[in-house]
């Protein structure tokens, strides 16, 4: 490790020893490739085994009819035209399509609001606070409190009751009112933690151009528009990827409230695609639906990272 | 210095992959004891495998019996997620740690691993326990496929409908023997402002439908098992509607309810409930008293002209893999497993019904049912649960647990459930 942290063993690493016009030295080994090779070949096979060889298995039983016992057999497109074909699929990722637009609109848009409004106020962490604290409990657990709070004859029914409200919706029970509850359980944990991030944007943002826009006479609506806005966006992007990102495998929550139920009426893209392989054990059906999933996952993320840097260039 | 390097590296990517490939061959811990050159030992420790980890404490109190009678002791890992177990069992005979006993499913998920020629053989078994009289030819057959048995019984559970005592006193209301006297109970319950039926939208969906069918015609329900019977025939559609006037008159408790059925019962929420017979271990939790706070009878049949009522039983196999290192200890452990000491230690443990005739039940209540559901005047027939195929079943949960939520015209929920059911069949020709 040692030898690789002086300058020379540092060029010799990336390359630059290398003279231009004399091609004929690229290929010839500098003495530290074989070490360097034997250092990073415990990542490679680690990347390999555990990443690359199940994303090709994955692939590859998506082809086949595979129940988890003796051999697949090969089926061609079979799955994917099977897939597309239920309207249980298609019920799935319209739910899917809702949450996602969800966990845009509450856990991001609600948590930078909240960072807007306390980040120059004394004493706004202690605002912050309390929202941070879900964000320590898991997804599961999530569930199961708000399990509690959203059943029949749960602690908001009585809370309502006593307001005289005796016959209040039935929030697990019809759809698309389950996913709508469902997602507004999962923001209460996501918003403080969106907070978190916006508040250090905004904590990062020079004071100059800030106090410039102030003299100019910028307040409010007009200085988060012209100015915030614009200088938060490489955060927003950050934030609003992950979110994209997340609220498409959505699966813990749903699990633990609904179980995608009743019937199939809240299940979202990754509980099909669980149901499929360990309930129905359709390895087949299940591996496509994976495929599909991490396909529009990888879409969404660099469409929407490709236009975020574009307006970045922009700028 | 080059050649230091290089050693470094070398020993930094061996020990790296040395300590990976431990990791993932190591992974079933140090429990396994009687592995390797121990294969045909019938005496040690056994690893056994389940997806009832509530069980957990009572296969450990069997032991000290099963130590004493044949040397044998269980270790037992209890998995609390079925799907999760499902995957791990199947997983595991592609490895070195298939188990030596496991618990699995009768019916198409039996029939998967016969198939396969993953589980070990046990007609021997069965032959001693019908010859010494330890189970009958009916729970046998569910345990025979082309002429042999695989696994033993675990466990047998009767489906009959749980009552609150202290409710039925209440009203009035005796035991009914007839369907009519059951819809007028139901009848009679509702107008005292009680609800007469517990139901869910979430995995014991099946059960009413299953009684209905069966209770009107045990030949339809076999037909809805062997795909001659659709779900969308008219008889079906006309069960369906029995069900849902039923829920129109608002006979069943809340779908959407998360209280504990048993808890449920206790606290009067609903009046009966339909549930196998391992529920009176719930129910003693809740805190009720068998036979004081609660009971149990047999569901009448929905058509008086049946000559017997038919009873729903479900039975949970125990089994052996056919490549497991402790084959002959998990088969050893089998056999005495079907014997009536074995049986009548493990209803102490457990409290349940015994699928052994000359076992002890330990609770009157369940050794009535036991000597009632025997008798001349019951049929038993194979719950909905293990007579549907997987991809059916899934799919017929899911709309009875929709229907149940949102009451209504039967056939979009029989639909759904006949399209899966087509494919099914179509692909099994």
């Amino acid at each position: 490790m040692a030898v690789l942290q002086t300058p020379a063993g540092e060029r010799a690493a990336r390359g630059l020893d290398q003279t231009p016009g004399r091609p004929g030295r690229r290929s010839r080994k500098t003495p530290y490739q074989g070490s360097a090779r034997g250092f990073i070949a415990p990542g490679v096979f680690l990347v390999a085994v555990l990443l690359y060889l199940p994303l090709l298995w994955t692939t590859f039983l998506s082809f086949t009819e595979y129940n988890g016992l003796g051999d697949p057999a090969w089926v061609g497109f079979d799955n994917y035209v099977e897939m597309f074909g239920d309207p249980a699929f298609v019920g799935a990722l319209m739910n899917t399509l809702l949450w996602v637009a969800g966990t845009l609109v509450i856990p991001v848009g609600v948590g930078l609001a909240l960072a807007l409004l306390t980040w120059n106020l004394p004493g706004g962490i202690w605002l912050r606070l309390p929202f941070l604290i879900p964000y320590a409990i898991s997804g599961i657990g999530v569930g199961v409190i708000w399990s509690f709070i959203l059943s029949a004859n749960g602690a908001l029914d009585q809370a309502l009751a006593v307001f005289g409200v005796t016959d209040p919706p039935r929030w697990l029970v019809d759809a698309p009112l389950n996913t709508v509850v469902m997602i507004f359980a999962s923001s209460w944990q996501g918003v403080g933690v969106n907070a978190l991030l916006f508040t250090i944007g905004l904590q990062s943002i020079p004071k100059e151009p800030l106090e410039a826009a102030r003299v100019d006479g910028a307040t409010g609506i007009r200085l988060f528009g012209s100015i915030l806005w614009p200088m938060l966006r490489p955060l927003t992007a950050v934030v609003v990827g992950l979110s994209i990102v997340a609220s498409l495998k959505t699966f813990d929550i749903v699990l633990s409230m609904t179980k995608g139920g009743p019937g199939r009426a809240s299940e979202t893209l990754a509980l099909t695609m669980y149901r499929e392989t360990f309930v129905n054990s359709d390895y087949g059906l299940g591996s496509a639906i994976a495929v599909f999933l991490s396909v529009v996952t990888l879409i969404a993320s660099v469409l929407y990272l490709r236009q975020q840097l574009s307006q970045k260039h922009e700028m | 210095m080059k050649s230091r390097n290089i050693a470094a590296a070398g020993i930094a990517a061996f020990t790296t992959a040395a300590l990976l490939l431990t990791g993932c061959s190591g992974g079933g811990g140090g429990n396994s004891g009687d592995n390797g050159d121990k294969a045909a030992a019938t005496t040690g420790t056994l690893d056994f495998y389940t997806d009832k980890a509530a069980w957990e404490p009572d296969f450990d109190e069997l032991n000290a019996t099963s130590k004493d009678a044949v040397d044998i002791s269980l270790n037992t890992t209890g998995y609390s997620d079925a799907a999760q177990y499902d995957a791990f069992i199947k997983q595991s005979f592609r490895t070195q740690k298939s188990p030596g006993l496991f618990t699995w499913h009768t019916g198409d998920s039996l029939k998967q691993l016969v198939d396969e020629n993953l589980v070990a053989e046990t007609t021997d078994l069965w032959s001693k326990a019908i010859d010494e009289g330890w189970a009958t030819e009916d729970l046998r057959d569910e345990y025979t496929f082309d002429g042999k048995q695989y696994c033993v019984p675990m466990n047998i559970a009767y489906w009959v409908m749980y009552y609150n005592k202290n409710i039925f006193q209440e009203q009035g209301i005796d035991v009914p023997t007839t369907w009519k006297e059951l819809d007028a109970a139901a009848a009679k319950l509702k107008d005292a402002g009680v609800t007469p039926y517990y139901q869910t939208s979430i995995l014991f969906t099946f059960q009413w439908f299953q009684q209905l069918v069966a209770g009107t015609d045990p030949e339809l329900y076999k037909g809805l098992s062997t795909g001659e019977v659709k779900y969308t025939d008219p008889e079906i559609v006309d069960i369906m509607n029995i069900w849902l006037d039923e829920q129109k008159k608002g006979w069943f408790s809340d779908a959407g309810s998360t209280t504990d059925p048993a808890v449920g019962l206790k606290q009067g929420d609903f009046a009966m409930i339909n549930f196998g017979s391992f529920f009176n271990g719930s129910l003693d939790g809740a805190g009720m008293v068998s036979g004081e706070d609660y009971g149990m009878f047999v569901i009448p049949a929905v058509n008086a002209d049946l000559d017997t009522t038919p009873v729903a039983v479900e039975s949970g196999p125990l089994c052996v893999a056919e490549n497991s290192k402790q084959k002959d200890l998990g088969l050893a452990y089998s056999e005495w497993w079907m014997s009536p000491d074995a049986q009548t230690a493990w209803n102490a443990a457990r409290g349940d019904v015994a699928f052994n005739p000359k076992a002890t039940v330990k609770d009157p209540m369940l050794a009535e049912l036991g000597k009632t559901v025997a008798d001349d005047k019951h049929t038993l027939f194979t719950r909905y649960f293990e007579a549907t195929p997987t991809p059916i079943l899934t799919v017929a949960l899911e709309q009875f647990g929709a229907f149940n939520a949102n009451p209504g015209d039967p056939m979009p929920f029989l639909e759904a459930i006949q399209a899966e059911a087509d494919k099914y069949w179509a692909e099994q020709k």
